[in-house]
């Protein structure tokens, strides 16, 4: 059931699922016993949740969990289902591949026009910049699976 | 000539077996190319689809359910509904609804409440000659009425999608026809039994009624806890969750002391890979949503099948078997995500509640979680209870026809989905 290799999205997506539980739950309380809310926070919270996002969809694509239809696929003849093993395979890798250098761009934007967040008008890049960067990660999880597929299908 | 550019880039990718997130991201990225809007759309839009407060209490609902599932409640609340029930031809197929339904009031997702009931349930019913085919199909049924009973994350996503529709009247308008939907399964299920003769000729003694309530009245409390929170407006949805998830590790690590350090890593593990799959499907979702809506691609649509019906029962209708057909291949999520920029629009132009709307949506679509031939619930179940799906068509027809009636006494009756809320005042 382990699969090792994924250990380091497995370890990041439960660590920012924890954190944003942290900071919801200390929010509950503080407001619960004082008057003072710091609902601001929910900045971090957001921005973890993108990561988690990106970090536990790597793992999800790349094994093959992310919700797909294969009821049609798994009908098909051998060399059809290959191609369209292949045909996913790109357009997975062609679409991150693509977020990777758009959101990039939209990061660096956002460092030169200096543009702050909304809650608490931190540099709106610390948290943009984590999407080019996490979608590098999936990008290349898919490739690599992707290689391990082709190896075993020559077989 | 957008409507045909859209289906081709986004429905033929989609039946190749791409994934659905992938597909939408790169039909949404074809229109915003095409249309010369600026691919820095892409994004931007990703980003601030998944960047909003009121998605956070997707991971927690998910995680808070795991926690629950893993921390061994089924197994308790089955000896205590157990306990209540006695032992009669047909009572264990009872036991495993209220069960479902119970455990549908703490998570929000059939397959998960599905996994837990089958792993608890299923060798207990086969003991007392219960086919597995058939409590595999049961099970599954039950399930998948989760995602209608509060809290729910299917309702979460839907009022993120349809402001007018708050999370507390979705939830409020879920509660009686998700406990009709669920209870719609008995009369087959019970008259099945004792056709049969399954449970027959009582051996095993009963549980101890006030031992299993005692043991059970944790995993009861939790419901208790979440809607009440709720309801009393001391929480926002997604801090009923947070506390949900607190409550669910203090029973599960110092109360039953089932959970270790190790499991819940696992869990948070799986909860988070779970969350980003909706998520991720839901941030590139709004990059196709923001394309098509700029275009005016979804109205169009919208409008031809408005000026199609002239009927508003004829429409609904139709709206109801695209429902059930797309429930066949997807979740409920994703279908959301895909069908209500087109469904808002006719929903609004035939002067339907939104909350009912949403309601009668998500029935459609836990009847479609269990619905051979991909029904996601039963093959959870019938891969738990080790037969083949094939084997529970036989039973699980009934079930489907079970829970159309409930969902047609819904669309008959809107009152039965928005008494309840209007009583508390949403």
């Amino acid at each position: 059931m382990e699969r090792p290799e994924y250990r380091l999205e497995r370890l990041l997506g439960a660590l920012s699922l924890a954190l944003i539980c942290l900071i919801t739950l200390a929010n509950v309380v503080v407001r619960y016993f004082t008057d003072f809310s710091f609902a601001f926070t929910e900045e971090f919270s957001i921005a973890l949740m993108v990561i988690l996002t990106f970090v536990g969809s790597a793992a999800a694509f790349a094994a093959g969990r992310h919700v797909r239809i294969t009821f049609l696929v798994e009908r098909l003849p051998r060399r059809l289902r290959l191609a369209c093993e292949a045909l996913a395979q790109a357009a997975t890798v062609g679409l991150f591949t693509a977020l990777t250098v758009l959101g990039a761009q939209m990061a660096f934007d956002e460092y030169r026009f200096e543009v702050t967040s909304p809650g608490l008008g931190l540099p709106q890049w610390w948290y943009s910049v984590w999407l080019p960067l996490l979608a590098l990660l999936i990008a290349v999880r898919v490739l690599g699976a992707a290689w391990r597929y082709w190896k075993g299908a020559r077989r | 000539m957008s409507a045909g550019w859209l289906i081709l880039a986004f429905v033929l990718p989609l039946a190749a077996g791409v994934p659905l997130a992938v597909a939408m991201g790169l039909a949404g990225g074809a229109l915003i190319a095409a249309a010369d809007l600026g691919l820095l759309a892409v994004p931007t839009n990703a980003y601030a689809g998944i960047a909003k407060y009121p998605l956070l209490a997707i991971p927690m609902f998910i995680l808070a359910g795991m926690i629950f599932e893993r921390s061994g409640v089924a197994l308790r609340l089955v000896r205590f509904i157990a306990a209540m029930v006695g032992d009669w031809p047909g009572s264990l197929a009872l036991v495993a609804v209220l069960v479902s339904m119970l455990l549908g009031g703490i998570s929000g997702s059939g397959p998960a409440d599905a996994a837990a009931v089958a792993a608890v349930m299923i060798p207990a019913m086969l003991r007392r000659g219960y086919p597995v085919s058939f409590s595999a199909g049961l099970i599954a049924a039950a399930g998948s009425t989760a995602i209608v009973i509060p809290p729910s994350v299917a309702f979460i996503v839907y009022s993120v999608l349809v402001p007018q529709a708050t999370v507390p009247a979705l939830f409020a308008a879920g509660l009686i026809p998700g406990i009709l939907a669920a209870l719609s399964l008995l009369a087959p299920a019970l008259w099945l039994s004792r056709r049969h003769g399954w449970g027959a000729g009582s051996t095993e003694p009963r549980p101890p009624f006030w031992r299993s309530l005692r043991e059970a009245v944790w995993g009861l409390a939790a419901p208790v806890i979440i809607l009440g929170g709720l309801r009393s407006g001391l929480f926002t949805p997604t801090e009923a969750a947070v506390v949900a998830v607190a409550y669910g590790l203090f029973v599960g690590t110092l109360v039953y002391r089932t959970l270790k350090w190790r499991d819940i890593h696992a869990i948070f593990a799986e909860a988070a890979e779970i969350s980003a799959v909706v998520l991720m499907i839901i941030g590139l979702a709004s990059v196709f949503a923001w394309a098509g809506n700029t275009l005016g691609v979804f109205d169009g649509i919208a409008r031809a099948i408005v000026a199609l019906g002239e009927r508003p029962a004829l429409v609904l209708l139709a709206i109801n078997a695209i429902l059930l057909a797309a429930g066949l291949f997807l979740d409920a999520v994703s279908i959301y995500l895909i069908l209500l920029p087109v469904l808002i629009p006719i929903a609004q132009a035939m002067g339907w509640d939104l909350v009912w709307f949403g309601v009668m949506m998500t029935i459609n679509l836990a009847i479609g979680q269990f619905t051979p031939p991909m029904a996601l619930s039963l093959m959870i179940t019938a891969r738990i209870g080790g037969v083949s799906l094939e084997s529970t068509v036989r039973w699980v027809i009934w079930m489907v026809l079970a829970m159309l009636g409930a969902l047609a006494l819904v669309v008959v009756f809107p009152e039965l989905a928005l008494w309840l809320p209007r009583r508390l005042g949403y």
